[in-house]
């Protein structure tokens, strides 16, 4: 069950389209047996879904048609660290803190690194994209990836962008090369360019087209490292200091907490700045004497803009809580992820109107800032899946949330599982189109991560096999009962009014209810994901409307 | 529905639900990086329990073994991303172990043992007065006598004949120092930390209180332990000391530091030790007294002082806490190796701790792996390196 899930919990309803469990999970320890694996996967048409630690809450590792969990875990090396190239290469099993405890010790650090580093593997982070320490001043994590391995649906091994690695010691360097000339024609028959150019290919695609093995990742150099945190009493102000902080002093990092994230750490209780108001806090990443003009700069923007700059040790304490976002889960105890990708300027509003629309909930909000205006806008949506019947309807509310980024000209902030329906605008037009070019000639049976991204036919559970029939058997029979006096045809009287017909009326009411039933199962087999989520959020919304009543 | 009665009674029944399966705790355990298996990790047991919750798993005699197949050693409390006390809820879970009868044989012992002997190894009173042998001019009249500073030694540190030495160095510190102290001889019972980790969470405050009460008679407003978790239990378990703030419980390392900024210790120059210190996981990750050791290192000329990885509060544990070395003896010994050959990529020849524990569990270790080095206690290291009487040392000098 604990590979089956990720860091929230799905309400039984969802089993009904995806499955609830893997069959098998497996530990490959290297390239090799994965690819022995994969293979043994294509022939038998076993649905493969590659796993890192399961960090994330958009279900893009998670099962939805049973088959192999593929933890990558196990393959956890540092391959290549080269200074002056200013990169490292590692196998994507790594987690992110075992990686920056390395390069730490050498004077280095990651430009972009998840706030679930404690966990998170590198290729987990890289396979979904998204924002997070660093991505202030570096943007996301897809622009720190130099160059990756990974292993197609097919077995065959490729090699994206420029992965650096010691070549006398490649074991699989045939196979590469044979794997990016089979890869080379497929990019050139789709209009796409050359392996060394498409790593976009895989990255934020959830290994949907391919198991990434190994990355290579920018470095920086580790400078002075500064944090800072303010307080605010509206978000309107904090805002304002943040967009000018981020014009005049580029940090490193910076993330606001909302005041009903604030006023539920109980490590702020004592605090009465602190708890209950808004918080910016980040770091400054730079040689000594510029973080000495910028953290000045910081206190006078934050005077100016109605704020109160906190001391050092707290601004230590958020920059060590920057990795325990999910503290706030104590609250619940169950999450519901809702996160966007908004406009900063918009911030203000989207907070109101996201309150407004989860009056009745229990929230906590934060997010992080982007170096281009935008901002990853999380809400955290505190439940408790022990009450089955609200957790399930409750669930509509992380849909709420994808549809008001819409309104506001934001985006989901990431597409997983739940939000495929929103792939096409979240990639853009072109590249999604040339994703499911790609998808279609690497992985034609559809067993790699099956129904992420790209959604697909889902697998309805028993309950909703029988609900359909019955449902179908209920409506054909109600049809066939009243549709002949409401058409009124008169051939149809006359059959009807057959002294055989008459006879078996019953038996032929039923006969025609029961194939009602079974057209309505075949209905529901064929149905693909986007339908049963086009059926199922305006059922959850009417119920959670009611259920507000 | 299964209801967990103890789990229920002490406030975790959301904790199971707390945990985001981040697998933090499982990537810091030292039993899941022996045994690979998720459901030996904190992660998968968790998971477990809340399945039996659910009702759809059992608490039968297999988990109820897995349950105590840990060192309860901080580590996934200290990294846990939702602040889930796990070892809390260990030893919660093996209360409820314990209630249902499936207590491992060992751990039954130790129950059996603290009740009845007031130790843990089944021996007595009078054996808590064997470690003075040779010190009998420096402790003969320091016993119950009324002072300020009490040395509360722990069943290890005054039953096993292999750490007697611990105690005599602290004695020998103290005499050194000028320091007013008494000991409380064969009236010294266990903390009562061994009561938690075989799940009697009841009786703890009693145990800690027999200690307490002839504490606060002799007047005692400082207590110096050699076992970091004698310390732990009491600041958990004991309702005086958590009402009563007037008495101080400290580590060795931490008095002996409070000394040397006194200047009543001196040292003399050492032939060149190089040392590594291994945090035990109780005064690294609860009591947060990792740097008095090192300082107390740096003080000493002669001693070179190097850092293994991981330390401090990352350390990671030696494999004898928590009744592991007495549960799956094989399985605390092999996670001991792990930690030692941690000390193999440093320079250092000498392994310096501050827990009797962590000192039974490496020496036994480097006999199953035949690497040469020194185990000491903190305290060992310091009563060598005192310089001669009457060239320093003591409050006059």
């Amino acid at each position: 069950m604990i590979y089956s899930k990720d860091v929230t919990s799905l309400p039984d309803l969802a089993h009904q389209i995806v499955s609830p469990r893997f069959d098998v999970v497996t530990q490959p320890v290297d390239v090799l047996s994965l690819q022995n694996l994969i293979i043994y996967a294509i022939e038998n048409g076993i649905p493969i879904v590659p796993r890192g630690n399961g960090t994330s809450g958009w279900g893009g590792a998670i099962p939805t048609r049973g088959g192999l969990c593929i933890s990558l875990s196990a393959m956890s090396g540092i391959l290549y660290f080269n200074e002056f190239e200013s990169a490292v290469t590692v196998e994507t099993g790594i987690t992110w803190r075992d990686l920056l405890a390395f390069l730490e010790r050498l004077g280095f650090t990651l430009p972009v690194y998840p706030s679930s580093a404690t966990a998170a593997t590198v290729g987990g982070f890289v396979a979904s994209g998204g924002l997070g320490i660093g991505s202030t001043r570096n943007g996301d994590i897809l622009k720190q990836v130099i160059g990756i391995e990974a292993i197609l649906p097919n077995g065959k091994i490729v090699r994206l962008g420029r992965l650096l690695l010691d070549s006398k010691t490649d074991p699989l360097r045939e196979k590469v090369e044979e794997g990016n000339s089979w890869l080379s024609e497929k990019l050139s028959d789709a209009g796409l360019g050359s392996p060394e150019q498409e790593t976009k290919l895989f990255t934020g695609t959830y290994g949907t087209l391919g198991i990434i093995t190994k990355v290579t990742l920018k470095t920086i150099p580790n400078l002075q490292l500064i944090p800072f945190s303010c307080s605010f009493d509206r978000m309107t102000d904090l805002v304002r200091a943040a967009d000018r902080i981020l014009s005049e002093v580029k940090p490193y990092y910076m993330r606001f907490l909302a005041d009903n994230y604030t006023s539920k750490l109980r490590a702020l209780s004592e605090y009465e700045n602190e708890s209950g108001k808004y918080i910016l806090t980040g770091a400054l990443l730079d040689t000594i004497y510029q973080n000495e003009d910028n953290i000045e700069i910081i206190k006078t923007v934050t005077n100016e803009e109605k704020g109160y700059v906190l001391d050092d040790k707290r601004s230590w304490f958020y920059w060590s809580e920057r990795l325990y976002p999910l503290r706030i889960k104590r609250h619940g105890p169950s999450l519901v992820p809702a996160e966007m990708l908004a406009p900063m300027n918009m911030l203000p509003e989207i907070l109101e109107k996201t309150k407004a629309e989860l009056r009745n909930s229990k929230v906590a909000i934060e997010g992080t800032l982007s170096n281009d205006g935008t901002t990853s806008f999380m809400v955290w949506i505190l439940d408790d899946e022990r009450k089955k019947v609200s957790f399930t309807i409750g669930w509509y509310r992380s849909f709420q949330i994808a549809s008001l980024a819409e309104r506001f000209g934001g985006l989901p902030y990431a597409v997983g599982l739940w939000n495929g329906r929103h792939a096409r605008k979240f990639y853009g037009n072109d590249s999604y189109k040339n994703l499911k070019v790609m998808k279609k000639k690497l992985d034609p049976s559809n067993i790699m991560n099956p129904l992420k991204v790209f959604g697909g036919r889902v697998t309805i559970g028993r309950e909703s096999m029988l609900l359909g029939f019955l449902l179908g058997f209920i409506v054909t029979m109600i049809g066939g009962w009243l549709l002949p006096g409401l058409l009124n045809l008169d051939w149809l009287n006359q059959f009807l009014s057959l002294s055989l017909v008459q006879f078996l009326y019953f038996p032929n009411l039923w006969l025609l209810g029961l194939a009602g039933g079974l057209i309505a199962v075949m209905i529901i087999r064929f149905m693909r994901l986007s339908q049963a989520l086009a059926i199922g959020i305006p059922i959850l919304r009417i119920l959670s409307k009611l259920l507000r009543r | 529905m299964t209801k967990l009665d103890f789990i229920e009674r002490y406030g975790q029944e959301n904790e199971p639900y707390i945990c985001a399966s981040c697998g933090n705790c499982t990537l810091v355990c030292p039993v899941y990086s022996e045994l690979k298996w998720e459901s030996y990790g904190p992660r998968g047991k968790l998971h477990v329990v809340k399945s039996i919750i659910e009702g759809e798993g059992e608490f039968g005699k297999d988990f109820a073994h897995k349950i105590f197949l840990c060192n309860l050693c901080e580590h996934c409390t200290s990294v846990c991303t939702t602040g889930i006390s796990l070892d809390r809820f260990w030893e919660v879970a093996r209360a409820e172990v314990r209630e249902r009868g499936l207590l491992p044989a060992p751990a039954q012992f130790v129950l059996k043992s603290v009740k009845e002997r007031g130790d843990i190894m089944w021996m007595g009173s009078a054996d808590r007065l064997l470690w003075m042998e040779g010190i009998d001019e420096l402790v003969k009249d320091r016993i119950l006598k009324k002072a300020k500073v009490a040395y509360f030694l722990g069943c290890n540190v005054s039953l096993k004949s292999q750490l007697h030495d611990v105690a005599q160095s602290m004695v020998k510190i103290m005499d050194y120092a000028g320091i007013d102290f008494t000991l409380l001889g064969e009236k010294e019972v266990c903390c009562g930390a061994p009561l938690s980790w075989a799940g009697n969470l009841k009786d703890i405050n009693e145990m800690a209180e027999k200690n307490l009460s002839l504490i606060r008679e002799l007047g005692v407003e400082t207590v110096v332990f050699s076992c970091p978790s004698c310390i732990q239990t009491w600041s958990e378990y004991s309702k005086s000391v958590k009402e009563d703030k007037s008495i101080e419980l400290l580590t060795a390392s931490q008095f002996i530091n409070r000394l040397i900024r006194e200047k009543r210790l001196h040292f003399e120059e050492q032939p060149m030790i190089t040392t590594t210190f291994h945090d035990p996981c109780i005064s690294a990750r609860v009591l947060k007294a990792t740097e008095e050791p090192r300082e107390i290192m740096d003080e000493i000329p002669g001693v070179y002082h190097v850092e293994m990885n991981p330390s401090r509060q990352n350390t990671r544990c030696c494999g004898a806490h928590g009744l592991l070395d007495v549960v799956d003896p094989v399985l605390s010994s092999r996670i001991a190796e792990r930690r030692l050959r941690d000390v193999t990529v440093t320079p250092a020849t000498r392994i310096v701790t501050e827990c009797p524990r962590c000192i039974l569990a490496f020496d036994l270790a480097k006999f199953t792996t035949g690497y040469e080095m020194l185990v000491q206690d903190i305290t060992q290291l310091v009563e060598g390196a005192l310089s001669p009487k009457e060239q320093g040392g003591g409050k006059d000098h």
